[in-house]
């Protein structure tokens, strides 16, 4: 068989259940290329070679005695480091976590584990998956495998390298505002936020409450949308988890009938080369049989604004719970308890932490709540309202994932610019929709572009649908060279 | 301070008082709720604040919410949120507390008390539900945290400022209390910390309008430091005015904080409200509105049990008890389930009501017990009444049967009687007339007193003639005696 890297989750899980592959042999594999690339990369910041190898082990015994295995059995899956595995750091890309061994086990990863998957390790982010570029985790940038100068997008950065490196075949993500969509749009691979509320938050170390949704970045739409079928549970550890049955995913081949709508004035100043490659994707929808359709969606131009004030609000308070008291890292300087709060939060948040928690708690403030915060939520149930209005005529929206493909790193110092890389994955956050990032050709300069579709709350499924169809139709994903070829 | 013209003066007190309730689990978590336990035993991840832990509402606390909303009258909001009050203390597990801000479960609603014999009514402004904090223990050389209190539930009651004199504001919170203990939303313990009472006090000159500036006075443990932490604030703000009548009162009193000093009996200042606080509430993202129906409200309605205040009302109205004994039983729910049970066998709820709260209590107010913990029965108590109705024995000997009774608890006054020849009455005329015969002889000039109608002359013989058969003779056949032996004469 082609090596293990080169198989789609759900080829290499087949593989294996047919026993054309171990589960141990897989595991080495995955677990050799991460010891080879990571160096490089910096996609992984903790591998969990001995787990994973422990787990490998028993599939392969299990199977040895024909003993039922899991949707995930022996597809090594990444877990970003937001996302707790008991008795596994979880340093949220953080100095101040960099110590905490988590105490319980996200419902993600404990239904992936329970259907076999091979966790192999954690991956990098932003900070608290706060950035767009993965330049803000504390520990080191992870880089974008296309062009090791380029950013492979943030927050979920790590996640997306290393499934574009095929470090592992699957990994999940949080995103809040684009940290799913935007890398893997950036690294060339699919990646899905889910309708919000359809995977639990529970075990997720939580950024935004209201806009944080847990997904799967793969290779492939049908392994985001077995990752789906197996994430995609109701969770009674999180109340606002939809109380809904999980959903199984089949993929029709054409599109007809479909209506997709474009909000053109909201893409006004697009970049040529994006530009040019997302009427590309609107043609490879048409010749499937989609009709593209104009829609109004003038008021996501306050996206961003909206966004920054309402994420960094929630922020500001989820965050206040890293005081140095309970866990993480107490700074030794201090003295008193003021000491304590001060010195350790000091110490222990970078600067695109703190400036969004100062930020955040300004919105909340006495005398500026109304002006920021509660004016931001009114815009936000506006942006509801809007979309609510466009899908009563057309069934998905259409827009590209990001202003550009990945830049190099370094070369964006102003926060401001890098909060409009989000300008267009937020809205599907702050409307609670299913969105996904599917891979649609290169930009001027050889980097990946990304297709987004956004469907209404609870069509999780037909946006996969829509996506696959694209993705078949377009072929353009693909391994950056350097990868393509076996560790051994 | 007891020269203050406090006639001239008009307190204005409002309460905010914590209740926490007796569910079986936290209000977020599946934690115990659970008091006394070692430290940091009754936690999980979600009441110590772990990252990635997440909030589920518990239903029971907001069934017994909605109990006391419905015993209270308040209106009920079929849709309530909740909200993030953020402020850092290391016994606030996240840094901010889940509370209702904006729109709270409760609105309104009037509590009915006795103050001093006259019924009045307090209003209440709101009342919702939140999470309770951990608790900072000091030690020598540090301080540690208990989270086992973490994330108890809480409903917060806030009183309108109604309140108008120290026995007032305890009333009130008297009868919030029994309340709660009539649901059995809550145990109602102030020792423990289970209610929890805030008071915030102004003075004013009788008469005028608006509103001086106001202190809140914290954490009063018991009803008695409630009365008295009130009446010293009143007395200082009081002097402040007097003493000081050309400064502003914003200067005199500033908004603070201030705790009871039960040795000195002074409220001290703990901390100045230098500008208001800021909480920066906003909705909590990680729970959804506490949604409910007509229906469930119904139901709940349908099984209030019998509220404190109509008890109080039938124990005065129909069973004749004064309202200072009616209230004393119903402000202890137990005490006056107990009664409830005495009143099955004996029928006298006058005498019954006096020798719960007054013979009985008095009997082990040195031993720091109640009935109900000594382990008497009801039953024992109501027989003990009822063979004094009965003139099986005289009030004198119940005395020492209910002393023998607080000695063995357990022990049916029946049997105490039986076996001890003193405690049987003596009943037969035979026995008595010689002794009455005796007494009369004796004291000529009572008789004559009595015959001018000095009623005392009378007792007084009654007395003697007791007193020579050692209490046991029946009142009544001596009563009757001595009145036909003195007409005959």
């Amino acid at each position: 068989m082609k090596p293990f890297h080169l198989c789609s989750a759900i080829e290499l899980r087949d593989a294996f259940l047919k026993g054309e592959a171990s589960a141990v042999q897989i595991a080495e594999h995955f677990i050799l290329r991460i010891e080879k690339h990571n160096k490089e990369i910096g996609a992984f910041l903790s591998v969990l070679g001995p787990r994973a190898l422990l787990k490998a082990e028993a599939l392969d015994k299990k199977r040895a005695h024909n003993k039922p295995l899991g949707k995930m059995a022996a597809i090594p899956v990444a877990i970003k480091d937001n996302m707790h595995i008991q008795g596994e750091i979880t340093t949220c890309g953080s100095k101040f976590l960099k110590n905490y061994k988590a105490p319980f086990e996200a419902t993600a990863v404990r239904l992936l584990e329970e259907e076999d998957a091979l966790l192999i390790g954690k991956t990098n982010l932003d900070e608290f998956a706060m950035g767009s570029t993965n330049e803000n985790s504390a520990y080191f940038p992870a880089h974008n495998p296309w062009n090791l100068k380029c950013v492979p997008g943030g927050s979920s950065g790590g996640s997306a390298a290393a499934v574009a490196a095929r470090l592992a075949l699957i990994a999940t993500g949080s995103d809040t505002g684009g940290s799913i969509r935007q890398p893997a749009g950036f690294c060339g691979v699919v990646g899905f936020k889910p309708t919000y509320g359809r995977v639990s938050r529970y075990g997720l170390v939580a950024f935004g409450s209201s806009l944080d949704q847990i997904g799967p970045l793969s290779a492939t739409v049908a392994d985001a949308a077995l990752s789906m079928e197996v994430m995609g549970r109701h969770c009674p550890h999180d109340a606002t988890s939809l109380d809904l049955p999980g959903e199984s995913y089949t993929f029709p081949k054409n599109l007809d009938e479909i209506k997709i709508g474009v909000p053109w004035s909201f893409l006004e100043n697009l970049k040529p080369d994006v530009r040019d490659n997302f009427n590309h994707s609107l043609d490879t929808l048409k010749s499937l049989g989609a009709k593209v359709i104009h829609i109004d969606l003038d008021i996501l131009k306050y996206t961003v604004a909206v966004y920054y004030i309402l994420a960094t609000a929630e922020a500001s308070t989820n965050l206040a719970r890293f005081d140095g008291i309970r866990y993480g890292v107490r700074s030794r300087n201090a003295k008193t308890l003021e000491n304590i709060y001060e010195y350790s939060r000091k110490e222990g948040f970078g600067p695109e932490v703190k400036r969004r928690i100062m930020l955040g708690t300004y919105v909340l403030s006495a005398g500026y709540q109304d002006a920021y915060y509660k004016k931001a939520q009114k815009v936000r149930t506006l942006m509801l309202d809007a979309f609510e209005k466009a899908f009563s005529d057309c069934d998905a929206v259409a827009l590209p994932i990001a202003p550009s493909g990945a830049f190099e790193a370094g070369s964006i110092h102003d926060p401001l610019e890098i909060y409009l890389q989000d300008i267009f994955t937020i809205p599907a956050n702050l409307a609670g929709l299913p969105a996904v990032s599917v891979p649609s050709g290169y930009d001027s300069r050889g980097m990946p572009l990304g297709l987004q579709i956004i469907g209404p709350q609870m069509c999780d499924v037909p946006v996969l649908q829509y996506a696959h169809a694209y993705e078949q139709a377009s072929r353009h994903m693909q391994i950056p060279p350097s990868y393509i070829g076996s560790s051994k | 301070m007891k020269d203050l013209p406090y006639e001239l003066w008009e307190p204005v007190i409002g309460l905010e008082i914590h209740v926490q309730l007796n569910t079986k689990s936290k209000l977020f978590s599946t934690a115990p709720n659970r008091f006394g336990d070692e430290p940091n035993t009754n936690i999980s991840v979600v009441c110590t604040g772990q990252p990635g832990a997440l909030p589920v509402l518990n239903k029971e606390a907001v069934r017994k919410a909605v109990q006391f909303g419905l015993a209270v009258g308040s209106k009920i909001n079929l849709i309530s949120n909740f909200d993030r009050k953020s402020y850092f203390y290391p016994d606030s597990p996240r840094n901010f507390q889940i509370t209702q801000f904006e729109n709270p479960l409760l609105v309104g609603g009037l509590v009915t008390a006795d103050v001093n014999g006259k019924t009045m009514t307090f209003q209440i402004n709101r009342a919702h539900i939140e999470d309770d904090a951990g608790m900072l223990k000091h030690f020598t050389s540090f301080a540690g945290v208990d989270y086992n209190r973490a994330g108890a539930p809480l409903i917060e009651i806030v009183s309108e400022p109604c309140i108008h004199s120290p026995r007032e504001a305890a009333a009130y919170a008297m009868a919030v209390r029994a309340i709660v203990l009539y649901l059995d939303a809550s145990d109602g313990n102030m020792e423990e910390g289970s209610l929890r009472i805030d008071a915030n006090i102004s003075v004013r000159p009788k008469g005028e309008k608006g509103l001086r500036p106001r202190i809140e006075i914290k954490n009063m443990n018991s009803f008695t430091f409630l009365e008295m932490a009130i009446e010293a604030e009143i007395s200082r703000q009081i002097a402040l005015y007097i003493n000081n009548p050309q400064r502003a009162p914003i200067e005199l009193i500033p908004p603070g904080t201030y705790r009871w000093d039960p040795d000195t009996k002074q409220t001290i200042l703990m901390r100045r409200k230098e500008s208001a606080d800021d909480y920066r509430y906003f909705p909590e993202p990680d729970l959804v509105p506490i949604v409910l129906t007509e229906s469930y409200i119904d139901e709940l309605r349908s099984t209030l049990p019998e509220l404190p205040h109509d008890r109080f009302r039938r124990y005065v109205s129909d069973l004749n008890l004064t309202e200072y004994a009616a209230s004393t039983l119903i402000n202890e729910k137990m005490l006056s389930d107990y009664f409830e049970e005495a009143l099955k066998i004996c029928k006298n709820a006058r005498s019954l009501c006096n020798w719960i709260t007054v013979e009985f209590a008095g009997r082990l107010k040195e031993k720091g017990k109640t009935l109900l913990d000594i382990g008497i029965p009801p039953a024992h108590l109501a027989k003990l009444v009822q063979m004094i109705e009965e003139n099986q024995i005289t009030g004198r000997i119940a005395k020492s049967v209910a002393d023998e009774m607080v000695a063995s608890p357990g022990m049916d006054p029946e049997a105490i009687v039986r076996q001890n020849p003193d405690y049987q009455p003596v009943g037969d005329i035979a026995s008595i007339e010689p002794l009455v015969d005796q007494v009369l002889a004796e004291n000529p000039q009572s008789i004559a007193d009595f015959k001018q109608g000095r009623d005392k002359a009378f007792a007084f013989l009654v007395g003697s003639v007791m007193k020579l058969t050692r209490g046991k003779a029946s009142p009544q056949v001596v009563n009757e005696l001595l009145r036909k032996k003195i007409s005959q004469k």
